[in-house]
């Protein structure tokens, strides 16, 4: 599905990722851990399209170059990525950024755009999965949202696209242990045999919810480990 | 100039019936104008918006000659169709339709002024203009304790039979104690070249409710300054909204003067603008009683090389203890060239005021677009989105539902 070559990004001069390989087949959850500064949040921006980077090397979505999809045709063509600071909108009511957003996606699909009837009834059936205050969707998007909330709206937002390779910029953080397992039983209610998972994180305990087929230590901006799920909880301990 | 003037001044009066009172004012208000002329930019208030050179560059040669004893078709297609609504219109300045039918006729006492507001003529040389061409003024009186049943639209037509030609409009409406009425002036211009100078004169007496929304969106290539000038007694409240961004230049000014306690001024705008427009809004709140309140929110997008300006002053007498005032504007330069400039000010002369102003302006965030696209928005799709919530929170703030709901499908905002 995902196949990174030899990624080497740039920023300012700073180079912040080089010689960055991985490849995610359909259905594989990957966990990326790594300290501050080490690349994570550079890796997803990228992928899902963010400008101002200068980049090399190769990155295949679906044999494919993801270089040459802007951001929207990656939404488009099934890559989702959950935001680490998910920004707030004033003035654009939450349901109908959702309702534009789903139908621009389907649009590109060759679907059949949801009306105002069909998109509510599929927006309340996923809040209420998620138990997510339904109130807050007539509201500004994000705007005035708890932590908590901004990041469970992200993972509604991934629920109702229903991308085929999601990322998860630490969504953790910030949540408390109540949240963490609502936002874990969202990925897991995705989880089917071709959607793939990339998520990255400070700590191990989303992955006591989430358990994924490969770990990954990210350092200086490329990967200097990888293993199984027992891969995270040894880090954790040598951290302690 | 003058001699223009001059010739022009006498043909109309010529061709006109107006008594030799209304003729004597009007000729001191001629020569009010003929002494300062357009106003330039040495103006403190006219330092944004040269309308001297504006008109020179883009119109030239002015004719002031207007002949009022020519009947205009209307057509009625241009009538807003979703609401009931009561209507006047004027065509190239002259009242051609006045319609009260879903009023109570008792209750609306419709007559024509002899006499104009003379005050007004001091230092605002387009209202000695005004004064000087305008035909005969309409008054209309809501009687007291009477509230209009449906909204009132004034259509500002302008047809192709003027052309560099200076239009002048005045009315005057008069709201006695616990009165309302909502008014919505729609322009509809098809001509242009033309300085067209409007003059709204409203005097709310106690308790009495004025809200008047003015809406400039058909694109022209004329030249207008609008001006409202309105007394509010006890208690009374006037809720101007101004949305514009079709005239090629408009300079909308608004004057609440707060004489009654209680009474409040709440006065916001819109501009929209692109390719080469230049609009302005210029608000002055006096608040010339105790416990007086005055609120301001003007937002700008502002797009290719047009320019947009604000300038909001908030007057408190030394009488005017307790007065609560406030004013934000905000723009948003969508490109390199888009121009906006604010000029806010406070005057105060009371020791016990709560006033605030403040004014900001940049550019889209990167990052909320990237966040929209992100979702699978295209790039104009995910702008359009990060305007129309800009200006928002400026059209919630209109407080008819019927109203607001029409202007936003007319503006095109959701």
């Amino acid at each position: 599905m995902l196949k990174i070559n030899n990624l080497n990004a740039k920023i300012q001069e700073k180079i912040i990722l080089s010689g960055f390989n991985l490849e995610i087949k359909p259905g594989e959850v990957h966990a990326i851990m790594g300290p501050n500064g080490s690349g994570k949040s550079t890796l997803s921006n990228i992928l899902s399209g963010k400008k101002g980077y200068e980049v090399s090397g190769e990155v295949l979505y679906e044999n494919k170059n993801l270089f040459d999809l802007e951001t929207e045709e990656r939404a488009h063509k099934g890559i989702f990525l959950a935001f680490q600071y998910p920004l707030e909108i004033p003035g654009v009511n939450t349901n109908i950024f959702l309702k534009t957003s789903l139908n621009s996606i389907r649009k590109a699909k060759g679907e059949k755009e949801l009306d105002a009837l069909e998109f509510l009834k599929l927006v309340k059936e996923k809040a209420k999965e998620l138990k997510f205050d339904e109130e807050k969707l007539n509201r500004q998007l994000n705007v005035g949202f708890s932590g908590g909330e901004k990041k469970k709206n992200e993972i509604l937002q991934m629920s109702i696209l229903d991308p085929k390779l999601s990322i998860l910029d630490e969504t953790d953080s910030g949540l408390d242990i109540d949240a963490l397992k609502i936002v874990a039983d969202g990925v897991n209610a995705l989880r089917k045999k071709n959607n793939s998972f990339l998520i990255i994180t400070h700590y191990q305990r989303l992955l006591d919810y989430i358990k994924p087929d490969f770990v990954h230590v990210l350092m200086g901006g490329k990967i200097i480990k990888s293993g199984g799920a027992e891969l995270a909880i040894e880090l954790e301990k040598k951290r302690i | 100039m003058e001699q223009k003037l001059k010739t022009d001044f006498d043909k109309f009066i010529n061709n006109s019936n107006f008594s030799n009172q209304e003729i004597k004012l009007k000729k001191e208000a001629l020569d009010n104008f003929l002494k300062n002329g357009f106003p330039s930019r040495k103006l403190e208030n006219w330092k944004f918006s040269d309308i001297n050179q504006i008109i020179q560059k883009n119109i030239g040669e002015l004719a002031f000659y207007n002949n009022y004893n020519i009947e205009n078709e209307i057509n009625d297609n241009i009538f807003i169709k979703e609401i009931e609504h009561n209507k006047i219109v004027i065509v190239n300045g002259k009242v051609e339709r006045l319609s009260f039918e879903y009023e109570e006729k008792d209750k609306i006492n419709l007559s024509s002024l002899d006499n104009f507001n003379q005050n007004l003529n001091d230092d605002n040389s387009l209202l000695s203009l005004n004064n000087s061409f305008s035909n005969k003024i309409h008054n209309i009186l809501v009687k007291k304790n009477y509230s209009f049943k449906k909204p009132l639209i004034i259509y500002q037509i302008t047809n192709e039979k003027v052309s560099n030609t200076n239009i002048n409009f005045q009315i005057n409406f008069e709201l006695e104690e616990n009165s309302s009425i909502k008014i919505i002036n729609l322009s509809d211009d098809n001509s242009e070249k033309n300085f067209i100078n409007n003059l709204f004169n409203f005097n709310l007496g106690k308790n009495a409710i004025l809200k008047n929304y003015k809406i400039d969106i058909k694109s022209n290539a004329n030249i207008k300054y609008d001006y409202s000038n309105i007394i509010q007694k006890e208690n009374s409240i006037s809720e101007i909204f101004i949305f514009s961004s079709g005239s090629d230049y408009i300079k909308n000014e608004v004057s609440c003067n707060l004489e009654g306690q209680y009474s409040s001024a709440f006065i916001n705008g819109i501009h929209l603008l692109s390719k080469n427009k230049h609009h302005e809004i210029r608000t002055n709140t006096n608040h010339l009683y105790e416990n007086t309140k005055s609120y301001q929110l003007i937002k700008s997008v502002i797009n290719d090389s047009s320019k947009s300006v604000y300038q909001g002053k908030i007057y408190v007498d030394s009488k005017a203890q307790k007065t609560d005032g406030y004013q934000l504007s905000k723009a948003l330069l969508l490109n390199e060239q888009a121009e906006f400039n604010a000029k806010p000010e406070l005057e105060i002369y009371a020791d016990d005021v709560k006033c605030s102003h403040g004014s900001a302006s940049g550019s889209l965030d990167d990052n909320s677009i990237f966040y929209l696209m992100s979702r699978g928005l295209n790039q104009t799709t995910a702008k359009e989105l990060l305007i129309n919530g800009f200006l928002l929170d400026v059209v919630e703030k209109i407080t008819d539902d019927e109203i607001k709901k029409l202007l936003k499908n007319m503006i095109g905002l959701n």
